[in-house]
């Protein structure tokens, strides 16, 4: 416990008392971590309200729903109350219907009995609980589905094509001398700087031109060609020893073998790290998926989430549940592999 | 991953043979030209073209559909009385964009820069459960911009958390994003918010790469903090902020979506950004104006090279001090 | 002035104790020694004089003044880094300076000490340098010229020749030797080479996980090991070690020799490898099988194996017409021979 105690209270320095400035970073870091967890957690807590509640203020912390009963002669369950009568004495009642400032409630030990209440003075019985429906509606009544697939195709394809064409490309460029070799990086390097939004309308009539506007090849190509994947695989390749490859051609291996069997086996830390970012940039892709798919059927996640966003009758509680859902393989990604993204930042700079 | 691995498979022979009679030129060819295909149609091309496009004018797309109009984007882009009043510009939606973009970019960037560099240097410390605290502010970075800006409009609603700790305080509730400054203030801080823990990861292994042994000499030497900071933290690790630096302000000048789904650029045209004026103008309004977007995006280009170029030779010195 | 006192100074990292309760007294103007094989606590005792760590129990004294909690700061001592410490973006005479600007001292006082400190290391040209620009040795005067100019009470000193090639190893010892002398101030040397610790020592410390072993002038501990550790700590190659059993204050050696001891019950006796050489004719010797011999010129070092299978190393002076695979008897003076007992203490 004491070795516990001393863990948390390490501090730069040595021994010694408190220094305000520890005081300081401990408040900047639990406050830090309460704003950068704090909606995201807000979101999952919504996402499992039913709109009813969702419409309240002040909302509430944590999702509740609200207790019904079986109540005899009705054949939907009945949703609870706390009753405060005229004579102060408080009773739990179903509410059959409102009609105007009075509900209809029902005692539901004693179906025979009606009782007209005030609404001022019922105040409903929850419990602690989530509205599922909130998720499973978006699948069962929306294209939520058609999206989350068109999402997976693209994310799926978009990241081994780029993996094998850029790792082609990059051993090519690492472990060959040839003319134009500089030249061509020169090119990859120079258009490391080019973002989407400085070529989107002549890219949109490329696109266009080869015929896949609407497509979700339309999406994927164009983004496979990364000059940041050519660049940091290249970068991994020339750090291989050249021994290796020439060792493999005394022992008359092809060029494609080396490449195939030495060179992309050795190159997995840098492919992982490729791997990874790809899978993100890929699903949170919005701006170019944006541009190119008009058919609703082939909208990706991102596009989907944002065109229902958009709707006039914003449905929060469908909304809510759909980003949680398109929150989930990042956060996953995030928690398996933190560390390797870590290094790959901290290594190339990617993002 | 397995049609990849049986295609490789049955590749092998075929490119032995292919090899055979090409030699390492001919594979050198297979191996750049998938990769060099793509990038050539889909990202030299464009950029080609784009210089065409934003000399013609119409509504087309197709560039042979589009008559030649020289430099008229340009002029009617560049077209103002008062730069700095959009209302005198015949694009008067340009110039706030422009207007707009460089506010965000000050404020933003500003922020950032400290926001980042103070957890940086929190995390830095030695600290308790560094690799967790480093976890929680990275992690919004990898979040969609349409997640993002989801989540917060969620938070800023007229219903949402801020308001609810806004009227706990005994205010009154505000509907942030239909006000000008507020929705403003609210994409400065939603692009701070997803992005610092990149910026913070970058400043962290710069100050991790300063030997622990130079901050005992200099406890040796008596210094105080305040000196130590400005005399040997922030001279070392000066090549990593102005690349950081750098590197904030290039992204801040693209802001499009999570400011786009946060506000849609309203209320007005209080958060358009360039990136959004370009898509609009191409793409999203009635109007739309193919050689115009062409003509704006080709001057954001142009800034962004120049940015980049800055931050390339700011990284390279950052190589080379690491080197020594 | 500048005496140093240790009281009981204990140290634990997260839990687990590194330092168990050293003693130990440095007169001023001491060169002292602090020596073992690595993780035996000599530096981080250092750090802790220093300043730069905190003792978990104990008392440091400087000038018979109680400094454990005084930051590194307050202490006054100067300390030279394994790795030099230079900052690398400032040059020679900014890193020269920057310890007395923190002091408030005025422009000219600076300027005199070190103009003072780069005659004295020789460093005067180097002076508008920064650290990448210097060779190994120059970077040591650096961070020597660090300490020099801060005029501290005592200087520490962390493996600070570890960095360098032989040769140049040997320069800056006898360099260091001299400016000892010069300066006649305390200093505190760190390192695992016994030839830096017994050329440079006043007093050598040796130390063993966490513990003191031995404190004693450099000839003490090689003639006077005090246990069985210091003995084969001390001295190149290491002690030949024989265990055996001593009775009625007599012990018996392979060969047969026979030695008057003044205990009884097992005991160790150790020979030095110089102190052996070849057996006369009515000489008792070890006899040993050679299985190594290292012709040096000025010296021979065999090594050989008894008929016990135990390891035995003699230096012989010259070059004796020895070869590998030959039988040898080995004598020595019974007066050179250290004598243990079963816990490895120095018996006589």
């Amino acid at each position: 416990m004491t070795g516990l105690k001393t863990f948390i209270t390490r501090r730069r320095g040595h021994g010694g008392r408190w220094h305000w400035t520890d005081v300081a970073s401990w408040i900047w870091l639990i406050g830090g971590t309460i704003l950068m967890l704090g909606p995201a957690l807000w979101l999952l807590s919504s996402s499992f309200k039913d709109p009813a509640q969702l419409a309240e203020f002040p909302p509430t912390l944590l999702p509740y729903v609200q207790r019904v009963a079986e109540v005899e002669g009705f054949d939907t369950p009945l949703p609870l109350y706390t009753v405060t009568l005229p004579g102060g004495e408080t009773r739990i009642l179903a509410q059959i219907r409102r009609l105007g400032a009075n509900a209809q409630m029902v005692d539901p030990a004693d179906p025979a009995l009606r009782i007209s209440v005030p609404i001022s003075q019922r105040a409903p019985l929850r419990e602690i609980g989530l509205a599922t429906a909130n998720y499973t509606d978006p699948f069962l009544h929306f294209d939520f589905f058609t999206y989350l697939r068109n999402s997976v195709f693209v994310t799926v394809t978009a990241t081994l094509l780029t993996l094998l064409t850029n790792s082609m490309a990059a051993f090519a460029l690492s472990k060959y001398r040839f003319r134009g070799r500089d030249a061509v990086m020169l090119v990859i390097v120079g258009t490391l700087m080019v973002p989407l939004s400085v070529i989107l309308v002549p890219l949109y009539s490329v696109v266009s031109r080869v015929g896949l506007l609407d497509s979700l090849w339309g999406v994927i190509l164009p983004t496979i060609a990364t000059p940041t994947g050519v660049f940091l695989l290249r970068q991994y390749m020339l750090t291989i020893p050249d021994e290796l490859i020439e060792a493999a051609r005394m022992d008359h291996a092809s060029e494609w073998q080396i490449y195939w069997r030495i060179v992309l086996p050795l190159s997995a830390p840098a492919l992982a790290v490729l791997a990874i970012f790809s899978v993100v940039w890929r699903w949170n892709d919005f701006l170019w998926p944006l541009i190119v798919l008009t058919r609703r059927e082939l909208y990706t996640l991102q596009v989907g989430l944002n065109s229902y966003a958009g709707e006039l009758n914003v449905q929060w509680h469908y909304i809510l549940a759909m980003t949680v859902v398109t929150m989930i393989p990042v956060v996953l990604v995030f928690i398996l592999l933190q560390r390797f993204i870590t290094t790959g930042i901290a290594g190339a700079g990617l993002k | 991953m397995l049609p990849f691995v049986l295609a490789a498979r049955v590749l092998e022979p075929v490119l032995a043979l292919w090899q055979r009679r090409t030699g390492h030129a001919g594979m050198i060819a297979v191996f750049l030209i998938p990769n060099m295909t793509i990038f050539g149609i889909f990202v030299i091309v464009p950029l080609v073209l784009n210089l065409l496009y934003s000399f013609t004018g119409g509504a087309e797309i197709l560039l042979e559909q589009r008559p030649w109009v020289g430099m008229q984007q340009y002029e009617r882009l560049l077209d103002c009385q008062n730069h700095l009043q959009p209302m005198t510009c015949r694009e008067d939606q340009f110039w706030r964009a422009v207007h707009n973009t460089a506010r965000f970019v000050l404020s933003q960037v500003a922020l950032m820069v400290t926001v980042s560099m103070i957890t940086a240097l929190i995390l830095n410390r030695r600290i308790a459960g560094r690799g967790l605290w480093r976890a929680v502010f990275f992690f919004p970075v990898l979040l969609s911009p349409v997640v993002v800006g989801l989540i917060w409009r969620w938070i800023l609603q007229r219903e949402g958390l801020l308001n609810l700790i806004v009227v706990r305080l005994g205010g009154d509730p505000v509907i942030w994003l239909n006000d000008r400054f507020w929705a403003f203030a609210a994409a400065v801080g939603v692009s701070t918010w997803a992005h610092m823990g990149f910026y913070t990861l970058i400043l962290l292994a710069g100050l991790q790469a300063i030997p622990r042994d130079l901050y005992e000499a200099a406890e040796m030497d008596a210094t105080p903090p305040s000196r130590v900071f400005w005399r040997i933290t922030l001279p070392l690790l000066g090549p990593n902020l102005a690349v950081v630096l750098v590197l904030a302000l290039i992204r801040a000048v693209q802001i499009f979506d999570e400011a786009y789904v946060l506000t849609g650029g309203g209320p007005g045209t209080a958060t358009m950004f360039m990136t959004q004026y370009i898509y609009e103008v191409g793409f999203a309004s009635f109007l739309r104006n193919p050689g115009l977007a062409a003509a704006a995006s080709i001057l954001m280009g142009g800034l962004l090279v120049v940015l980049t170029l800055i931050q390339l030779a700011l990284s390279r010195r950052a190589e080379r001090m690491r080197q020594r | 002035m500048g005496s140093i006192a240790l009281r009981g100074i204990c140290k634990s990292f997260g839990g687990i104790e590194v330092i168990h309760g050293i003693d130990l007294e440095i007169a001023n103007g001491e060169l002292v020694v602090f020596v073992g094989p690595s993780g035996c606590g000599k530096s981080t005792l250092l750090r802790l004089i220093a300043g730069l760590e905190r003792p978990s129990s104990g008392l440091i004294e400087i000038d018979g003044r109680d400094v454990t909690r005084l930051g590194a700061a307050d202490r006054g001592l100067a300390m030279v880094f394994q790795s030099y410490a230079l900052y690398p973006h400032m040059t020679v005479r900014q890193n020269l300076s920057f310890g007395l600007e923190n002091l408030r001292m005025p422009k000219a006082e600076i300027a005199a000490r070190v103009a003072e400190a780069a005659r004295m290391l020789a460093i005067g040209d180097l002076l508008e340098r920064r650290p990448a620009q210097l060779s190994g040795g120059q970077r040591q005067r650096v961070a020597i010229g660090r300490a020099i100019v801060r005029n501290p009470t005592a200087f520490l000193l962390d493996e600070p020749l570890s960095n360098l090639d032989a040769e140049l190893r040997g320069t800056m010892r006898a360099e260091l030797a001299a400016l000892h002398d010069r300066l006649g101030a305390t200093m505190i040397y760190v390192t695992h080479d016994q030839i830096e610790a017994m050329t440079l020592a006043d007093r050598i410390v040796v130390l063993r996980r966490g513990r003191i072993e031995q404190v004693d002038t450099p000839l003490n501990l090689y003639n006077r090991p005090a246990n069985l550790f210091v003995a084969g700590f001390i001295g190149s190659p290491a002690m030949n070690l024989f265990r055996t059993e001593a009775r009625g204050g007599r012990a018996v050696l392979p060969g047969g020799i026979d030695l008057p001891v003044p205990a009884d019950g097992p005991v160790v006796l150790g020979i030095r490898p110089q102190h052996l050489h070849p057996a006369g004719p009515d000489e008792a010797g070890i006899p040993a099988e050679l299985r190594l011999v290292e012709a040096l010129g000025a010296e021979t070092v065999l090594h050989g194996i008894t008929d016990s299978g135990e390891p035995l190393v003699a230096v012989i002076d010259g070059q004796p017409a020895v070869t590998r695979g030959q039988r040898l008897r080995l004598a020595f003076d019974p007066a050179d021979m250290h004598l243990f007992d079963a816990g490895g203490r120095r018996i006589g």
